[in-house]
């Protein structure tokens, strides 16, 4: 049965984050994943506390990186949390969002290396022995815990490029795939095949997981509104190819980037078209959403993430995809 | 007054429409540092344990509203609940 999770990005004081998280768990979701970028409040700080108010839903960083944080902390932060919500805590990792990575100075180099090594580390950390690890970005010298880690924790990947989504396949338990849209979809579980059946194993040990754009309300209109903004930034952030696979023209894709970096957001919001909003989100009433999140089901996924903006109203959302959305799946 | 007063004077059929009301300013407030640590943690306590329908849930909330946003709260129970009483009370406690 497909699993619905929720992200949050932890930008406003952590009570309103840590709300919304009981809510999710109250209202069906059975996976939060909460941002880790820099310049919103701490992802761990904010786990901890969603730890302490919820009971069963199942959470970690959506993702972390290993350049800005290193991947021995990430280890003892997620080993932490793992005796905090005994067995509710998973890992995503990936390789960063470059644009906010160099902004700290911070030059994300031979990407793929970089989460592998960082996943190896955090594998052999948990089994609390001393690890020594000589990788290509990172090696660690007989580094161990003056604690026990309670045992693995289960390694979700950010992918979207064709090497990534085939090693999250090799050595993940789970892949998130940032796309809604089946196209994208189908791409990926086609590069996931591949890592899994190198791997030996089947693809019923992976977590296929859509980490898609969402907006859902009642007026499908309010909807598409709240998920512009959103577009905007993700049509800008596209690689070129990603793009053409949508057929979106790139001379109205260089007039979003281009109204962004001058920071001119009613320009570069303004001119999202259709195209972009049927490639980069899933918007609109209950029924639109339910109908898209069926292809995606039908194109491999067993996980399915409601992410930013969530609707107009994320409280209000939050409770139509639990009257509305999820029963329509379980 | 206390907050679990002043939850006493309105009548018990306001008291979802209030509360939707009241969640909306909080969640959507941007001054949330106003928000004292303790309150915070007494709401997400009792948004974990029960809601904020009943007397006890939405004494917490009016306080935190009250808090984080007194003008909208007193003005909302003000001119749109018709609870003058109240309103009054709230500008006191605020």
């Amino acid at each position: 049965m497909v699993k619905f999770g929720v992200e949050f990005v932890p930008k406003e004081a952590y009570w309103k984050t840590v709300y919304y998280a009981i809510q999710s768990e109250k209202r069906g979701f059975d996976n939060l994943w909460i941002t880790d970028h820099y310049n919103n409040r701490n992802v761990y700080v904010t786990l901890a506390a969603t730890a302490m108010y919820t009971k069963k839903i199942v959470f970690g960083p959506g993702v972390t990186n290993p350049f800005l944080v290193n991947p021995i902390m990430t280890t003892q932060s997620l080993a932490s949390l793992d005796e905090m919500a005994p067995g509710r805590v998973v890992l995503g990792m990936g390789a960063g969002d470059k644009t906010t990575l160099a902004s700290t100075g911070i030059e994300a180099n031979k990407q793929l290396s970089a989460v592998v090594d960082a996943i190896t580390i955090f594998k052999a950390m948990l089994e609390g022995k001393s690890v020594t690890y000589e990788g290509q970005v990172f090696q660690v010298k007989g580094t161990k815990f003056n604690f026990k880690p309670r045992g693995q924790i289960p390694v979700y990947i950010g992918a979207q490029g064709p090497k990534m989504l085939a090693t999250a396949g090799q050595i993940g338990d789970g892949v998130l795939i940032n796309a809604s849209h089946p196209r994208d979809i189908d791409y990926a579980v086609s590069q996931i095949r591949s890592g899994v059946k190198e791997a030996g194993k089947s693809m019923s040990d992976v977590d296929v997981t859509a980490y898609t754009s969402f907006s859902v309300d009642k007026k499908p209109e309010k909807a598409m509104q709240a998920a512009s903004p959103v577009v905007a930034f993700i049509v800008a952030g596209s690689p070129n190819v990603i793009l053409e696979r949508h057929g979106i023209e790139m001379d109205k894709a260089n007039k979003i980037r281009g109204a962004l970096a001058k920071g001119d957001f009613g320009t570069a919001f303004g001119s999202v078209s259709p195209k972009m909003m049927e490639a980069f989100c899933i918007a609109g009433t209950p029924d639109v959403c339910n109908e898209k999140i069926s292809r995606l089901l039908k194109a491999g996924i067993t996980q399915f993430v409601v992410g930013s903006p969530v609707g107009p109203n994320v409280r209000k959302s939050i409770d139509l995809i639990s009257e509305q959305v999820i029963p329509h799946f379980k | 007054m206390s907050y679990k007063k002043i939850v006493e004077m309105i009548p018990v059929e306001k008291r979802g429409e209030l509360s939707d009301k009241l969640l909306n300013y909080l969640l959507k407030a941007k001054k949330e540092n106003k928000m004292p640590s303790s309150l915070a943690k007494c709401f997400l306590s009792q948004w974990q344990t029960g809601d904020f329908n009943d007397a006890v849930g939405l004494a917490i909330l009016l306080e935190a509203t009250a808090t984080v946003e007194p003008e909208k709260t007193i003005e909302y129970v003000e001119k749109e609940m018709q609870l003058p009483k109240v309103a009054k009370a709230l500008k006191e406690a605020a």
